[in-house]
């Protein structure tokens, strides 16, 4: 069976590059192909001019990978968490030092430097994995799922600190199964399904691929019948309007640029003497996006926090 | 790849693992309690065996903790060295290979830096052993050279037989598996060999499986070198087991973890 099948695209430098699709629809099979983890069996990958079959170790120079799973060692305390990964990239130990302080500061984990990562919450654990993956300072970092697993607040705390580390000028892979994770970093998108890219773009550009906004109209007395009949009559013609549907507080028209519409339709309804009580308009979501690509609305499956039990404040494992 | 490089990442590997080894209380456990146990429960329930007819001459000693010694040592060893592949199994569990995959590091220099802690590791068991048997009373022929000669021999046998171990858990992934294998092949190989009771009075078949048991020619130079003296015929038989069980051992080893951390 084929994970992922003739996929291709292109990460711009200094982009967040977003791959949203459900589970199993070969996100993380391409980020270990990316990340030199896994051997494809055709294609051709190149990052930063360098052809990833040709010279692995010198794409595993310039990347960093945060797995999906939090994988930071847990007999060790943070700080040696960080030591030993700026000793896998050949660091200078007054360099490492340094930077190693830096991001205690930059993560929060300060405090818990000197604790062993077995004694940290799941967040502090995803803060340590995270700054291990970006301590070497990497052109390329690829995130899978950096959000799944966290509550609310931590998720929202992480993708402010993705987001700093792209102004910082960090180019960044993410994969996400969340519509608003990738709508909210990504200033790219591919959406993948089964193994294949079915549509990528801005998030905007693809939401506009929908073709219409929903312009929603309230009618008094939720829209008397001959309210509707006159509105249905000077809407219709309008250049842009492409369906007019009714539902039970009033009348939705879908329609091209539904914003700059506003003024017309109020203009025109007034015209006929129709009275509206409320108006909205909602821009298509990504959500919209990957049901018009594959037909089917995409589900969200939680996966169990990748944290095990904590006994005692310290997790045990066979030697 | 520079030497300081590779000197660098190697360390790295190397120092993660001697943290990890002391910081748990297993290995407190493995390394102190269980020599003392097996010194003393031995020693005390098996002391007549000096007395049977033929075991003085044969072995050169007339106390059975003298010639025991060389089977905690190797219990130890084995033990010590059956553990190895497991933190192996777990570091590809938890994501912790990929970890260290996805850095610019040689492949070699995990396998390298684990076997070497692994060495270090069994070293201060044995010295702790042969501290313990001093204390109990065994006398050692050979002295300090000797003490010297049976510390290499346990950390190179145990490096070979840590071979076994890592391969067990690299074909298995699975650290509940490696431990189990682990222990039905131990036990039974060092109660088949002369570690425990000199080959002359073993039954005829033991006889016959302990001379195709490795342990054995590692149980004989150990006992010539505490209860003896140097014999270089033994010593050159032991030396040359450990040789080819490291070489078969660690070259499959070596084919697994390649396959396990390919590309």
């Amino acid at each position: 069976m084929r994970a992922v099948d003739g996929i291709s695209f292109h990460v711009e430098r200094g982009e967040v590059f977003g791959f949203l699709g459900p589970n199993g629809a070969g996100k993380s099979t391409t980020i270990k192909v990316l990340t030199t983890l896994l051997q494809k069996t055709a294609g051709s990958v190149t990052v930063d001019g360098i052809n990833l079959e040709k010279d692995p170790s010198a794409i595993r120079k310039i990347i960093g990978y945060g797995s999906q799973e939090v994988s930071v060692d847990d007999d060790l305390t943070g700080r040696e968490n960080l030591r030993l990964q700026c000793m896998f990239h050949h660091l200078h130990k007054a360099d490492a030092e340094k930077r190693i302080n830096e991001i205690l500061k930059a993560t929060g984990l300060e405090e818990a430097a000197d604790r062993r990562a077995g004694t940290y919450s799941g967040g502090m654990r995803k803060r340590l994995d995270l700054a291990t993956a970006i301590i070497t300072r990497p052109k390329l970092l690829f995130l899978d799922e950096p959000t799944t697993g966290l509550d609310p607040q931590n998720r929202v705390a992480m993708w402010e600190y993705i987001k700093d580390l792209n102004k910082a000028g960090t180019t960044i892979f993410l994969t996400t199964q969340y519509m608003e994770e990738a709508d909210r970093l990504a200033h790219r998108l591919c959406i993948i399904d089964n193994g294949k890219i079915v549509a990528g773009g801005t998030p905007a550009a693809l939401k506009a691929e929908i073709g219409a906004d929903v312009v929603q109209l309230a009618l008094p007395d939720n829209g008397a019948a001959a309210d509707r009949a006159r509105a249905r009559q000077v809407l219709g013609p309008v250049a842009g309007v492409q369906e007019i549907k009714d539902y039970d507080g009033g009348l939705m028209v879908f329609a091209k640029n539904g914003p700059s519409l506003v003024p017309e339709i109020v203009r025109k309804l007034d015209d006929v003497d129709v009275h509206i009580t409320q108006i909205s308009v909602s821009a298509p979501s990504l959500d919209d996006v990957f049901v018009k690509h594959t037909g089917r609305k995409m589900r969200v499956e939680e996966v169990t926090p990748p944290r095990r039990m904590v006994f005692g404040g310290r997790r045990r494992r066979p030697m | 790849m520079s030497a300081r490089d590779i000197f660098v990442e190697v360390g790295a590997v190397f120092s993660r693992w001697l943290k990890k080894t002391f910081r748990r209380p297993a290995f407190v456990f493995f390394a102190m309690v269980q020599p003392v146990v097996w010194f003393l429960l031995f020693t005390q329930s098996f002391a007549k065996i000096a007395d049977i007819p033929g075991f003085a001459s044969s072995t050169g000693t007339n106390s059975y903790l003298t010639f025991f010694s060389a089977a905690v040592i190797i219990q130890t060893v084995l033990a010590s060295a059956m553990q190895s592949g497991i933190g192996m199994v777990t570091d590809i569990e938890s994501g912790y290979m990929d970890k260290m995959r996805v850095a610019p590091i040689h492949r070699f220099s995990i396998l390298l830096g684990k076997v070497m802690s692994d060495g270090v590791r069994i070293l201060l068991q044995s010295i702790i052993i042969i501290v313990l048997g001093v204390i109990l009373g065994v006398t050692f022929a050979t002295g300090i050279g000797g003490v010297l000669v049976i510390l290499a021999i346990a950390v190179t046998f145990g490096i070979a037989w840590s071979g076994i171990s890592t391969f067990i858990a690299l074909a298995t992934r699975n650290s509940e598996a490696t431990l189990m294998i682990s222990i039905l092949t131990t036990f039974p190989l060092l109660f088949l060999s002369t570690a425990v009771m000199p080959q002359g009075l073993l039954p005829d078949f033991v006889q016959s499986v302990a001379t195709y048991n490795p342990i054995t020619y590692v149980a004989n130079a150990l006992h010539v070198l505490v209860i003896t003296g140097y014999d270089w015929t033994t010593l050159g038989y032991g030396l040359l087991v450990i040789l080819a069980v490291g070489a078969i051992s660690l070259s499959a080893t070596t084919v697994m973890f390649r396959r396990a951390v390919a590309s």
